[in-house]
């Protein structure tokens, strides 16, 4: 019995059916990481306290409803007693003294936390080229980039190692990492899962959500990782819906809303067919394409730009060597203490954003970049509002093209800001998306992209979820297609 | 976005920039500069910012403790301290 490519829903199967007992699974899961090393997912093990774990649950069964389930959590949330770096040299020794809401929840929920995945340093990249831990490569094939930020969670739930990862979304780094490696992932509504104990990078679009090999296991996930949460200014105290509850709801009568300014020329050819194809694919289910306009669409990219960088340059003040982290040795002065612990534990991308922050924040700039953003940013969020007056969701391709090579994007960060292009808008609106497996070309998965209004996740699982059922893109692996 | 600019905002961000990545890092702010300059084209006069996509007030509470004390705990992670204190060099002669 093997637990490699199974989803959340079949592993709880083969565990009720005694046809595997837990600590065989946590035992394959670290076999299968072994097997996985040159894949780079993993910064830090939790093998131990895992096996442990999984050996109670043998003796004392548990009807929780992530009980024995493996999860790799992403190195930027805080686990109690196990380093969290974040992807950088600046908290390379960091061992929290408590656990994220998140980490809590699903380990509440009777998950096995079995380790930490490596990411883009401090989550900005979207190749997972940027951690101070190395490039994680994509199972789908050598050389080729996982995506990002949360690049160690989609590559490890590509290869089968486990059936779910956590993952962060601030532009696209759940979404456009599980494109490129053939999964499911998930942006919730901004507020939705609570941001404590998750490493700041620009609080006013990060997002916690889960990746996953289906919609459905989405869904059961999500269920456990919302909570309200006092500790969070920002966590929504709305009801939350059941997600499991409307994922087969036929979609007959739904609407899709297709971007009309959407300029899809800078696609490949075949991207835009496989695109095309999934449209109709969601037609024969009985839902109907609507023409839409999003004007400001095109101002995503350089609006994020602003606002990102502004909100990370101000978070990413507190690692000054002095409370936690990485302290430069031998420093002359508390001066000399900031800047070097500083100079030397940042990485070139983030201490690129915490310029270009510290540009649009200063005197005489803030009102022509910042504030100027923030209301362009009300534009954009203006466009989905009316758009969703008469539609359920909206459909775009999740990225540009497949998994490209590492170190193809050159050493212009322009190039690799836009391969956000698609998925930057929602976190800038707030609104929730996932990307689903829709297309494989030359052997590399491709995404498609859907988007909810506020606090509609249901409608998006839904859509996911019957796309799910009618075709099998989403069963794709890079050893072939599961039976 | 001039090499005295750039001077300017790494001492502001507490960073310090190799001599020999300082003209990729101007060439890269500037472009970066130019390329969010698109934002100029957007007719904004009377539109209020967007901070954050909740605009909710935050929500007050009461005046009670409820945080548990982690003193021991956090210094001990610290990279420097002693019982009470984070540790520093130091600042007054």
């Amino acid at each position: 019995m093997t637990i490699k490519y199974k989803t959340i829903k079949e592993i709880k199967n083969m565990i009720s059916q005694k046809e595997i007992s837990n600590k065989e699974i946590i035992k394959e899961v670290f076999d299968q990481i072994q097997a996985n090393e040159h894949l780079n997912a993993f910064i830090t093990l939790n093998k131990e306290p895992a096996l442990k774990k999984s050996e109670d649950l043998d003796n004392n069964p548990s009807d929780l409803p992530l009980a024995g389930i493996p999860i790799a959590q992403k190195d930027l949330f805080c686990t109690k007693d196990l380093r969290t770096t974040c992807g950088s040299r600046i908290l390379n020794n960091f061992i929290p003294p408590y656990s994220a809401t998140v980490i809590e929840n699903l380990e509440n929920a009777g998950c096995i936390s079995i380790g930490k995945t490596n990411m883009d340093e401090f989550a900005m990249g979207s190749s997972n080229e940027t951690s101070f831990f190395g490039n994680v490569e994509n199972p789908w094939g050598k050389n080729l980039v996982p995506g990002g930020s949360s690049g160690g969670s989609a590559a490890a739930v590509s290869a089968g190692i486990v059936p779910a990862a956590s993952a962060t979304d601030t532009g696209g780094s759940i979404r456009q990492p599980a494109s490129l490696c053939g999964i499911t992932g998930l942006k919730p509504t901004y507020g939705r899962v609570s941001r404590w104990g998750m490493i700041a990078f620009a609080s006013s679009l990060d997002q916690a959500g889960p990746m996953a090999r289906t919609a459905e296991d989405c869904a059961l996930l999500l269920n456990q990782m919302c909570s309200h949460d006092e500790k969070d200014t920002t966590s929504l105290d709305d009801a939350i819906p059941n997600f499991e509850e409307n994922l087969n709801e036929p979609l007959k009568d739904k609407k899709i809303g297709i971007v009309k300014d959407l300029d899809l020329s800078s696609l490949d050819n075949e991207v835009v067919k496989v695109y095309e194809d999934s449209l109709k694919e969601f037609e024969a289910l009985g839902a109907s394409l609507i023409d839409i306009s999003l004007p400001n669409l095109s101002l995503s990219v350089p609006t994020y730009y602003v606002v990102a960088p502004a909100e990370c340059s101000s978070n990413l003040s507190r690692f000054d060597g002095v409370k936690f982290g990485r302290r430069s040795e031998d420093p002359n002065n508390l001066e000399e203490l900031y800047i070097k612990s500083r100079s030397e534990g940042f990485g070139d991308e983030v201490k690129r954003r915490i310029l270009i922050g510290s540009y649009v924040l200063s005197a005489g700039y803030y009102d022509a970049y910042y504030k100027k953003a923030q209301q362009v940013r009300r534009l954009i969020k203006n466009d989905f509002d009316k758009a969703f007056s008469n539609i359920d969701v909206i459909m775009t391709p999740t990225t540009r093209g497949p998994a490209f090579e590492m170190g193809s994007k050159g050493s212009d960060p322009i190039q690799m800001y836009l391969e956000d292009l698609f998925t930057i808008s929602a976190n800038l609106a707030g609104l929730p998306a996932i990307s689903i497996p829709n297309g494989n070309i030359d052997n590399k998965p491709t995404g498609i992209q859907i988007i909810g209004n506020f606090l509609d996740e249901s409608s998006i699982l839904n859509f996911a979820h019957m796309f799910q059922t009618s075709t099998n893109w989403h069963k794709y692996t890079p050893e072939g297609v599961k039976e | 976005m001039d090499k005295k600019t750039v001077t300017t905002i790494s001492y502001l961000s507490r960073l310090m920039i190799d001599k020999e990545k300082e003209e990729k890092i101007v060439q890269d702010l500037d472009n970066i500069i130019e390329f969010v300059d698109q934002l100029n084209d957007a007719d904004t006069s009377d539109v209020e910012p967007l901070t954050n996509p909740l605009e909710k007030t935050a929500k007050t509470r009461s005046d009670q403790i409820t945080a548990k004390n982690l003193k021991k705990e956090l210094l001990e992670i610290a990279p420097s301290s002693n019982d009470d204190y984070f540790l520093v060099p130091r600042v007054v002669e």
